[in-house]
């Protein structure tokens, strides 16, 4: 299960893919171009996470984060900017490739002590943000049977919309569509619906760059419409493939602050 | 030859005035078929600018609180069971995917958070997601929900036989339709388990529906009651149908023109033709009345002579008791609730339309149709005649002697009632207004005996600093006050962000009781939200506190909606806001069950004001009428009586004002006022005509006294029928009404009449 590992910066690499040939793609070859888009090994940078509900009140969480893929496992580890009544609170993920359930920690300063933390599943959300663990990880196309609706331009991108329906049948979404770019297999829109089949969420990309020859999301909203609820999340100084040391991911290494 | 021409004439204009009356009629009732719209949403009788109400709503917005509707399932041999656990959880989804429910608005041991502390640290979990089948399973779920307060004792009783599944709604969403459906989708799952449906919204449908509803049935007997009554009173069929005609056809017109106007029918506007009935018939008697009298004394007299004499004599008094009694219900217009308002106008506006109907409609009838004359033997008539004249006679004569008694009963019966009034009570309690061994009132003390309670109010913090309600001092204060509010009996439980600070304190702390507490450091409860909105759904916390920490939402659960606790629990807490102010943060009240209590306050106060208003005004214009100051003080003598009386005894038998009640005393005006003014007027006829006051005194009592006792007697009849209405507030609403047409009655014909006699008005000038 890859979930933590994709968080932020990675948020998007479900949606990235590297240029195909020029043959008319089926549904499945375009979300597994999406799929394959490469995406860094090492990365690292600050995320501003924005939280709005309904009412328009925002809150705004500051952090510094490094991801770092080991093969077998990848691990995420994010510290606390801001509010400064949470500064240098941490929190760190281990995915794991084989299936096994997420390792998270949580480093409290005021308590001064590591804690494991677990939750229920998948479709709990991250950070109390409109994405959903398992929205930020990469799902495998082969979890969904895809089909191709149509092409679409959309801001200003010649798009092909793709339709995914689970193969699980309990799982959170009924289906979802995908706005992908052609040119460069980059999703930039995807819509969720929920287990009535009623739209759930709207995810936009605002913005994104090629940094180190990998496509980067820069900014990405999430709406829930039921909710009337948006997540933003905002990258910055974004540095891909530069070394990170292994005991940066430690227990020890997240009440240190970074 | 010329006679005979007018008659004709008098008969087509006659003609030509029912029919025009009965057009007018049948359009009005048209437009009340086509437009009548029931406003059954309570939030609509509220004014929505006053500051209570407004703040409520905002802060209801802000924390999304809304009422709760609670369906308890019970299994005496205790809930932990595959069955009855799968159907707390068929529920739950089931009210989830009713259109009208948010998924997050549905709160169960299903969609309960648990925070535990796990061998790792915290962990936040469904307490079950399929249902536990084995019995170590169900024996860990059991475990787990004993551990955690937050559940146990909230929506899993603590003797384990009872669960709760609560369904907030919006009030907008409630309709009969609504209602039913919630009924019937409860009833499906009934056995083994026992379920029952309880909470606010149920009751206040309950009440909205009822009470009309009963009143449908109520009013058609009422109303032959009152046909029967009328026609053993004045012996003539054709009397007793022109008097209620007029009565009915003012009511119609009333309601039409509200369904011209667009106005909606609130709950209070049924009690429109109450009013009208009880008021409208006297103009009808008084003048068949003194028609009686006429013919009595004048066999021979023809129609046009008979009716022409009624309204030459009778014009004034019906005149002004319509005029002083509209203007009575036209000071309702000062009050702050909207429905009270229009109750107010369209009374008044059916008043006045009565006069004009007694005074058109009656003598058109009586040219078409003819009047009733006694067909008995002059005999037989004169010696009736004779018997009520010596009743009255005796009456009038024995009232004068027994002088000191009137005076001192009068005084005695005004200083014990106004001893009673001190202790009238206002009672906003929607449960009250049902029977004690009714389904509601049962089911209600169900719940209330397993949880924390059926009724709430929400205490609202609020401050300008961004973060002010994680402060540690202002969380401990918060504690504090939860803790000393609950130790009131008839406080269930509370709940606010301090519950979920305390919780996660201890988990944190491997579970140390000795952690229950709150952290004394922010950076500490900031950081256990934060975990906090990590592990679970944070959705749950933005019940208890916003988004930037500024305001914090602390509901309070009741086992009551008596306002008498919900104010004995509001005292508690207003001891803690001056605390609160010193950190700067605001106290302010929200929810419905504040909302009904200010609502009802609204009410009640704005009918005593009015009520005292229209004393004033009734004695200036009742001056006015008799030229006389203290004529304007003798004729209000009834109306004060009446209503002294009513109140003192509301206060002495504890029954509580609430709506209904606080707007019969506008009945006292009404009727108070009638009696005094045809009595007045009689007595200031009779003594300019006689200069005699024995006479004067014999003949008024005979005239006037007679036709007030019939009046006084139809409408007693009338309104006793409502005894018999399964809906208590019509009930009391028959028996005050009765009770008020007695004391007004009683209070015209001896202390208004002695003081009257006494004053020697009418006859100082011509001596």
């Amino acid at each position: 299960m890859k979930t933590i590992q994709n968080l932020s910066i990675t948020v998007l690499v479900i949606l990235l893919g590297f240029t195909q040939g020029f043959a008319q793609m089926n549904g499945q070859e375009i979300m597994e171009a999406v799929y394959n888009n490469p995406s860094g090994e090492n990365i690292q940078g600050q995320l501003e996470m924005r939280l709005i509900n309904k009412q328009g009140d925002t809150r705004v969480r500051e952090l510094q984060q490094f991801i770092k893929d080991e093969g077998e496992v990848e691990k995420t580890i994010m510290f606390f900017l801001s509010p400064a009544d949470v500064r240098n609170t941490s929190f760190m993920n281990w995915s794991y490739n084989d299936g096994r359930d997420d390792d998270q920690w949580i480093y409290l300063p005021a308590l001064k002590r590591v804690k494991r933390i677990s939750s229920d599943s998948k479709s709990d959300n991250f950070m109390g943000s409109d994405f959903t663990y398992d929205d930020l990880g990469d799902r495998h196309p082969s979890d969904d049977t895809h089909k191709l609706l149509g092409e679409e331009v959309f801001n200003g991108y010649d798009c092909y919309i793709v339709e995914s329906i689970p193969k699980d049948k309990d799982y959170m979404y009924s289906k979802t569509v995908t706005w992908v770019i052609k040119e460069n297999f980059i999703g930039i829109k995807r819509d969720f619906y929920d287990e009535d089949g009623d739209l759930l969420k709207i995810l936009q990309i605002k913005k994104f760059e090629k940094i180190s020859g990998y496509w980067v999301i820069l900014n990405t909203q999430m709406h829930n419409v039921q909710k009337d609820h948006r997540t933003e999340m905002i990258f910055s100084e974004v540095k891909l493939d530069q070394p990170i040391p292994s005991n940066k991911f430690t227990e020890r290494s997240m009440t240190l602050g970074r | 030859m010329k006679n005979q021409i007018n008659t004709k004439k008098l008969k087509l204009y006659s003609w030509l005035v029912i029919l025009i009356t009965l057009a007018i009629s049948a359009w009005f009732a048209w437009e009340l078929a086509g437009n009548a719209r029931m406003e059954t949403d309570l939030d609509e009788y509220m004014p929505k600018d006053h500051p209570a109400f407004v703040y409520s709503d905002m802060a209801e917005d802000w924390f999304n609180i809304k009422d709760g509707i609670l369906i308890a399932i019970e299994n005496p041999e205790g809930i932990y069971n595959p069955g009855t656990l799968n159907k707390i959880k068929d529920i739950t989804k089931a009210l989830q995917d009713m259109e009208t429910i948010e998924d997050a608005d549905v709160t169960s041991l299903y969609t309960a958070d648990n925070i535990v502390s796990s061998e790792y640290g915290l962990d936040v979990k469904a307490f079950y997601k399929r249902t536990p089948k084995s019995e170590e399973e169900l024996t860990e779920l059991r475990e787990l929900v004993i551990a955690n307060d937050m559940v146990q004792g909230r929506i899993v009783s603590d003797d384990e036989t009872v669960a709760l599944v609560v369904a907030s709604i919006t009030d907008s969403v409630f309709s009969m339709q609504f209602y039913e459906d919630i009924l019937a989708f409860a009833d499906s799952y009934e056995g083994p388990e026992n379920i029952y449906v309880a909470g606010v919204p149920i009751v206040e449908g309950t009440m909205a529906y009822l009470g009309p509803k009963d009143m449908k049935k109520m009013v058609p007997i009422v109303i032959v009651v009152i046909i029967l009554v009328l026609y053993f009173v004045l012996r003539s069929i054709r009397h007793t149908i022109s008097t209620l005609a007029v009565v009915l056809i003012s009511t119609i017109w009333a309601f039409g023109l509200m369904a011209v106007l667009g106005i909606s029918i609130y709950a209070v506007t049924i009690m429109i033709p109450v009013m009208l009935i009880a008021i409208g018939v006297a103009d009808g008697i008084h003048l068949y009345s003194h028609l009686q009298l006429f013919l009595d004394e004048h066999p021979g007299a023809t129609v046009k002579e008979v009716i022409s004499d009624m309204i030459h004599n009778m014009w004034k008094p019906v005149v002004m008791t319509s005029v002083t009694t509209a203007v009575g219900f036209i000071s309702l217009l000062t009050s702050e609730v909207l429905p009270i308002k229009y109750f107010g106008l369209f009374t008044a506006f059916g008043v006045l339309m009565a006069m004009i109907l007694s005074l058109v409609f009656i003598p058109a009838f009586g040219f078409v149709f003819g009047i009733s004359r006694k067909k008995k033997k002059q005999q037989a008539k004169a010696e009736k005649h004779s018997f009520t004249e010596r009743l009255a006679n005796n009456f009038a004569l024995a009232t004068i002697r027994h002088k000191v008694f009137v005076i001192s009963a009068t005084v005695i019966l005004l200083g014990v009632s106004i001893f009673g009034i001190q202790k009238v009570w206002i009672n906003s309690s929607f449960l009250e207004n049902f029977e004690r061994d009714s389904n509601i009132v049962l089911t209600d003390a169900f719940v209330n005996k397993h949880f924390g309670g059926t009724s709430s109010i929400n205490v609202i913090l609020e401050s300008e600093d961004k973060d002010a309600m994680i402060r540690p001092e202002v969380e401990k204060l918060i504690d504090e006050m939860q803790t000393e509010v609950e130790t009131l009996a008839l406080v269930g439980n509370s709940f606010s962000i301090s519950d979920y600070i305390r919780r996660m304190n201890q988990v944190m702390h491997a579970d140390d009781p000795a952690f229950d507490v709150i952290p004394d450091s922010q950076e500490m409860i900031a950081q256990y939200l934060l975990l906090y909105e990590m592990s679970g759904d944070p959705e749950n916390i933005w019940k208890v506190v916003d988004y930037d920490y500024r305001k914090a939402n602390v509901t309070i659960q009741l086992k009551s909606d008596n306002s008498k606790d919900i104010n004995q629990a509001i005292e508690i807490l207003e001891k803690y806001r001056a605390p609160f102010s010193e950190l700067q943060v605001e106290m302010n009240y929200a929810g419905s069950g504040y909302k009904a209590l200010v609502f009802t306050d609204l009410i009640l106060t704005g009918q005593i004001k009015s009520l005292l208003l229209s004393i004033v005004i009734i004695i200036i214009l009742l001056a006015l009428m008799f030229r006389k100051v203290s004529i304007g003080f003798i004729g209000a003598i009834p109306v004060v009586l009446t209503a002294a009386i009513s109140f003192g005894v509301m206060g002495l038998f504890n029954i509580s004002l609430s709506t209904t009640t606080a707007l019969v005393s506008s009945i006292a005006i009404g009727i108070g006022i009638d009696y005094a003014v045809h009595f007045i007027e009689r007595y200031k006829i009779y003594a300019l005509q006689t200069r005699d006051k024995g006479l004067t005194i014999r003949e008024t009592m005979h005239h006037s006294g007679r036709a007030i006792a019939f009046n006084a007697f139809v409408v007693i009849m009338g309104f006793l029928v409502l005894l018999f209405s399964v809906f208590p507030p019509n009930r009391s609403l028959g028996a005050l009404v009765s009770f008020n047409m007695f004391i007004s009655f009683i209070a015209t014909v001896t202390i208004m009449y002695l003081v009257l006699y006494k004053s020697n008005i009418f006859f100082k000038n011509k001596k």
